[in-house]
C-alpha cells in the first residue's frame, strides 16, 4: 500500500516537474504571506515579463534544495529564506552571487539599488525582501489588563495562563534575557553579547524554564506561522509569540480579539536567493522573474496584502503616497509595520552570524531543558 | 551396460531439453521480478545505504585540509600549535580561499564547535593578502579562533577519515583531548533521554493497543456477518483516512476548550479554570499514537482468531474446564501468532514515529525521530541524523531479533 502511494507520489511530482520546466518556480512560506507575495508581486512581474510564475510551499531550511542538488534534479528557481540560511547557503555554494547594483532596479530617484535597501546584505547570495518582526500578542477577551511589555510576557502573577512559544531556540533566548530586564534599546547589541557567555545563556534558559514549569503558567510550542493566532482564538494560550503579519491578519482582517505588543520585537528580515543551476538559471528567467519582484514598485506591493515592512525606503515612500495603501481600502499601512518609529523605541535586530556560529549548540541546549520540563 | 538416452523428437538428449526449457522458464521469472528489483534497489537499498554510509564518513575535512592533518599528528595537543601547522594549514586554506571552495568547510568544522563559521569566513578574507611569512602570528591576528586550543583540537578531532564519533554523540558521548570516551556536559545531554522517552512510548503504545484491541478483534470474529462487516469497516475507516487528518482531528478534540476537556468539566470532573491538559505532552503523543496505530494490531488478531474453531472452547469446557481456564489454556495460546504479529507490528512503527509526536507531543512528548528530523531539516547535520537513523534501524533490528530468539519468527501470522 505505502509502496504504491510513494509510487503515485514519485510518479505526480514527475510529472509536476516536466508540465511547469518552463515557469518559475519560487519557494516560500505559505499561507498569508505567499499569498501577499503572489498578489504582491508574483502576478504583476509575471504579467509583464511573459513569464508564469509558480508558487511553492516550504517550511524553511536548506535541506530540500540541498537534497535537490545533491541529486541533480533542482526544480526550484528562487527561495524566501531566513538570513541564517542565506549564509549558509552562499558559504556552501548552492546559490548565485549577484552583482548588486547591476542585477537589481534603482530607486526611482536614480539611487543605486545597494542603497535603496535599509541595510547591507549579510551575503552575496541575498537580496532582501521584506522585514518582519517577532513580537507577542495577547487574546484581549482572556487576558485581565493589558500587558505593556516584555516583561510582561514572562509575569505569569500579573497575567496568569499559558504561552505559546516558537519551538527553537532562535530569537526564544533574545527575548528572554529583554523579559529579564536587559533593555534592548534600539538594536539589542549587549543581549547578544551576553548570551556569548556562559551565564549569559543560562540565565536566558532559565527564564524559560522557570515560565514553562510554572503552575500558573507554561508552555505550549508551536512550529508553523499559522499556529500562533490559532492557539490565541482557540483559548488554548493567553499570550504567544508570534510573527506580526500573522497577528495583523488575525486582528484586523478577520477581527479576532487580538492585541498585538512591539515591546521588545525582534526584527527580522528575509530574502530571496537564486538557486545555482536551477532550471530557469542558464536561461536568465529566474534572474528576470527575481528583478521585477524586487524592484520598488514591487516590493511596495506586498505590503498592500499583508504587514510586512518592504526592504527598500523608496517602497516606503510610495506606500506613504497611497495610504490607505491596505488592500480592504481603509487601513493605514505604514503605521503597521515592524519598522514604523512608534513600533521600534525599544527593539532587538536578529544577528543572523550569531545564530550561524552558534545554532547546533545552543539548539542542543535548549532541547536539553525542553526535554527536561 | 550402458543406458540408453531418451531421445527427444529432435533427437536433442531429453535431459538437455528439458533443463533448456526450464532455463527458459528461469529467464522468464527473473525478467517478471527483475522490475521490481531494480525498483527496490535504485530507490530503496541505493539511497539506504548512501544516508547510512554518511554517518561515518569524515572525508571531506581531512581531503581538504591534508597537509594540515599530516602536520597535526605529531602535535600533542596541550598548547597552541606551533608556526609549521599554521603554515600547513595556510597552504591547505589559501588555495581554497582563492578559488571560493572554502565555504563547504565553515559549515562542516561549525558542527564540530561552534565560532568556526565566523571565524572561518572573516579568515576566508584576510588570508588572501597574508605576507608568506609568520603564519602563526597572522592567522592569530586575524581572528580568536586561532588563539584558541580549544578550536585546534577540534580540527584534529576530525581527522580520521572513517570516524564513530556521530555515534557516540547519538548517546550522549564524546571524545576529549587525549581522544578518550567521556559524556557530554549534563547541560547538552538529551539523547539518552529520548531514546528511553521512544523505548517508553513504543512500550505501553503496543500495550494498549493490545488490550483495546484483543476485545475488538475477538467480537470481530464471533459475531454474525452482517454485523461483523460492519464493525470491520469502523476498524478500517480510520485505517483508510490519512494520517495527518486523524492527528489534526485529535488536536481538536483534545485541546483545552476542545470536546473532550468541556465533557470533563461538565461532568464535574475538573473545574472549569482547571481544565486537564491532554494535549502537547505525553498523554496526547500516547492517546493519539494508540488510536492510530489500532488497525495493526486489531487486523492480525482478527484474521487469527478467525481461523480458530468456535468447537474447541466448547470442547474445552464439556471437559470440565471454566469459561476462564478454556480460554487461558485453549483460546489464548492459539491466538498467540496474531499477537506477536501484531505487537511487532505496532512497536516498530511506534519506535520511528513522526507527524504524531511533532504535531501533539509538545515539548514532553517529543521522541528521538523528531530529533531525527531536526538534524535533517533544520541543523542540516545530516551526519548526525544519518547515526541517529541508523541507530534506530539497529534497534528495530534488535527487537525482531530477540522476538525471534523468545516466540520464533515462523510464529507470526498475518492471516
Amino acid at each position: 500500500m505505502k509502496k504504491i502511494s510513494k509510487l503515485l507520489l514519485a510518479l505526480s511530482f514527475v510529472l509536476s516537474i516536466t508540465s511547469s520546466a518552463f515557469a518559475v518556480t519560487v519557494v516560500s512560506f505559505g499561507g498569508a504571506y505567499t499569498e501577499s507575495q503572489k498578489l504582491g508581486y508574483g502576478d504583476p512581474a509575471a504579467k509583464k515579463l511573459g513569464i508564469p510564475i509558480d508558487w511553492v510551499d516550504y517550511t524553511g531550511g536548506l535541506s530540500e534544495i540541498k537534497a535537490q542538488i545533491e541529486a541533480k534534479a533542482i526544480t526550484w528557481d528562487i527561495i524566501d529564506l531566513y538570513s541564517m540560511d542565506t549564509i549558509i547557503g552562499c558559504d556552501e555554494g548552492l546559490f548565485h552571487e549577484f552583482d548588486f547594483d547591476k542585477d537589481f532596479y534603482p530607486a526611482p530617484d536614480g539611487t543605486p539599488a545597494s542603497k535603496d535597501f535599509f541595510t547591507d546584505m549579510p551575503s552575496k547570495c541575498a537580496v532582501g525582501n521584506i522585514l518582519y518582526s517577532w513580537i507577542y500578542a495577547y487574546n484581549t477577551k482572556n487576558v485581565k489588563g493589558t500587558p505593556k511589555t516584555i516583561e510582561d510576557f514572562f509575569n505569569t502573577k500579573k497575567f496568569p495562563g499559558k504561552r505559546g512559544v516558537y519551538k527553537d531556540a532562535l530569537g526564544n533566548l533574545e527575548i528572554a534575557l529583554a523579559g529579564d530586564g536587559m533593555k534592548p534599546g534600539k538594536g539589542g547589541k549587549e543581549i547578544y553579547e551576553a548570551l556569548k557567555t556562559p551565564e549569559g545563556l543560562e540565565r536566558a534558559l532559565n527564564k524559560f524554564k522557570t515560565l514553562c514549569t510554572d503552575p500558573k503558567g507554561g508552555c505550549v510550542f508551536w512550529n508553523a506561522g499559522a499556529q500562533a493566532p490559532e492557539f490565541l482564538v482557540s483559548g488554548e494560550v493567553v499570550m504567544s509569540t508570534g510573527w506580526n503579519g500573522r497577528f495583523f491578519k488575525a486582528a484586523i482582517v478577520e477581527g479576532a480579539p487580538i492585541g498585538q505588543i512591539w515591546d521588545g520585537q525582534i526584527l527580522d528580515y528575509e530574502y530571496f536567493a537564486l538557486v545555482k543551476g536551477g532550471p530557469n538559471y542558464e536561461n536568465g528567467d529566474a534572474m528576470k522573474a527575481l528583478k521585477e519582484m524586487t524592484s520598488p514598485e514591487g516590493l511596495a506591493g506586498s505590503a498592500k496584502y499583508i504587514a510586512y515592512a518592504p526592504w527598500r525606503k523608496s517602497s516606503i515612500k510610495i506606500m506613504e503616497a497611497g495610504e490607505p495603501w491596505f488592500n480592504d481600502g481603509k487601513t493605514k499601512m505604514v503605521p503597521q509595520m515592524p519598522t514604523a518609529p512608534a513600533n521600534t523605541k525599544s527593539y532587538i535586530l536578529m544577528d543572523a552570524q550569531f545564530w550561524a556560529d552558534n545554532n547546533t549548540e545552543l539548539q542542543e541546549k535548549w532541547e536539553a531543558m525542553k526535554a527536561g520540563l | 551396460m550402458s543406458t540408453k538416452i531418451i531421445l527427444s523428437s529432435d533427437g536433442i538428449p531429453l535431459e538437455q531439453s528439458l533443463k533448456k526449457s526450464e532455463r527458459k522458464n528461469k529467464i522468464r521469472a527473473l525478467l517478471l521480478v527483475a522490475p521490481l528489483f531494480l525498483f527496490i534497489l535504485i530507490i530503496y537499498v541505493f539511497p539506504l545505504g548512501d544516508m547510512l554510509f554518511r554517518s561515518v564518513d569524515n572525508r571531506m575535512i581531512t581531503e581538504m585540509l591534508p597537509n594540515t592533518f599530516s602536520a597535526l599528528e605529531k602535535w600533542d595537543a596541550k598548547e597552541l600549535p606551533s608556526e609549521e601547522i599554521y603554515e600547513a594549514f595556510y597552504n591547505d586554506f589559501y588555495p581554497l580561499a582563492k578559488a571560493k571552495k572554502s565555504g563547504k568547510l565553515f559549515q562542516r568544522l561549525n558542527y564540530e564547535k561552534s565560532g568556526f563559521s565566523s571565524g572561518l569566513k572573516k579568515t576566508n578574507k584576510l588570508i588572501l593578502d597574508f605576507k608568506k611569512e609568520n603564519y602563526k602570528e597572522q592567522f592569530m591576528n586575524t581572528h580568536e579562533i586561532w588563539r584558541s586550543l580549544d578550536y585546534w583540537i577540534a580540527i584534529k578531532n576530525t581527522s580520521p577519515k572513517w570516524t564513530y564519533v556521530k555515534y557516540l554523540k547519538g548517546i550522549d558521548l564524546t571524545l576529549d583531548q587525549q581522544k578518550k570516551i567521556v559524556q557530554v556536559e549534563d547541560e547538552k545531554s538529551i539523547h539518552v533521554t529520548l531514546w528511553l522517552r521512544t523505548l517508553k512510548v513504543a512500550f505501553w503504545v503496543t500495550v494498549s493497543c493490545f488490550l483495546l484491541s484483543y476485545p475488538i478483534a475477538y467480537l470481530l470474529s464471533t459475531i454474525p456477518m452482517k454485523y461483523s462487516n460492519l464493525l470491520m469497516i469502523c476498524v478500517l475507516l480510520p485505517f483508510w483516512t490519512s494520517l495527518l487528518v486523524r492527528t489534526s482531528s485529535w488536536m481538536i478534540l483534545l485541546q483545552q476548550e476542545g470536546p473532550i476537556n468541556n465533557l470533563i468539566v461538565w461532568l464535574g470532573l475538573a473545574a472549569d479554570d482547571n481544565r486537564p491538559e491532554l494535549m502537547h505532552n505525553m498523554i496526547g503523543t500516547f492517546i493519539t499514537m494508540s488510536q492510530i496505530l489500532l488497525p495493526f494490531m486489531v487486523l492480525p488478531l482478527y484474521s487469527v482468531m478467525k481461523t480458530i474453531p468456535p468447537s474447541l472452547m466448547r470442547a474445552g469446557k464439556s471437559l470440565g474446564g471454566t469459561p476462564l481456564i478454556s480460554f487461558v489454556k485453549i483460546y489464548f495460546p492459539l491466538t498467540i501468532p496474531g499477537i506477536g504479529a501484531g505487537c511487532l507490528l505496532v512497536f516498530i512503527l511506534a519506535i520511528g514515529y513522526y507527524i504524531t509526536p511533532a504535531l501533539v507531543g509538545g515539548a514532553s512528548g517529543s521522541l528521538i525521530s523528531n530529533m531525527i528530523a531536526y538534524h535533517m531539516k533544520s541543523s542540516l547535520d545530516w551526519a548526525f541524523a544519518a547515526a541517529l537513523g541508523t541507530m534506530l534501524l539497529v534497534a528495530v533490528l534488535t527487537i525482531y531479533w530477540i522476538y525471534h530468539k523468545l516466540v520464533g519468527i515462523d510464529n507470526i501470522k498475518l492471516g
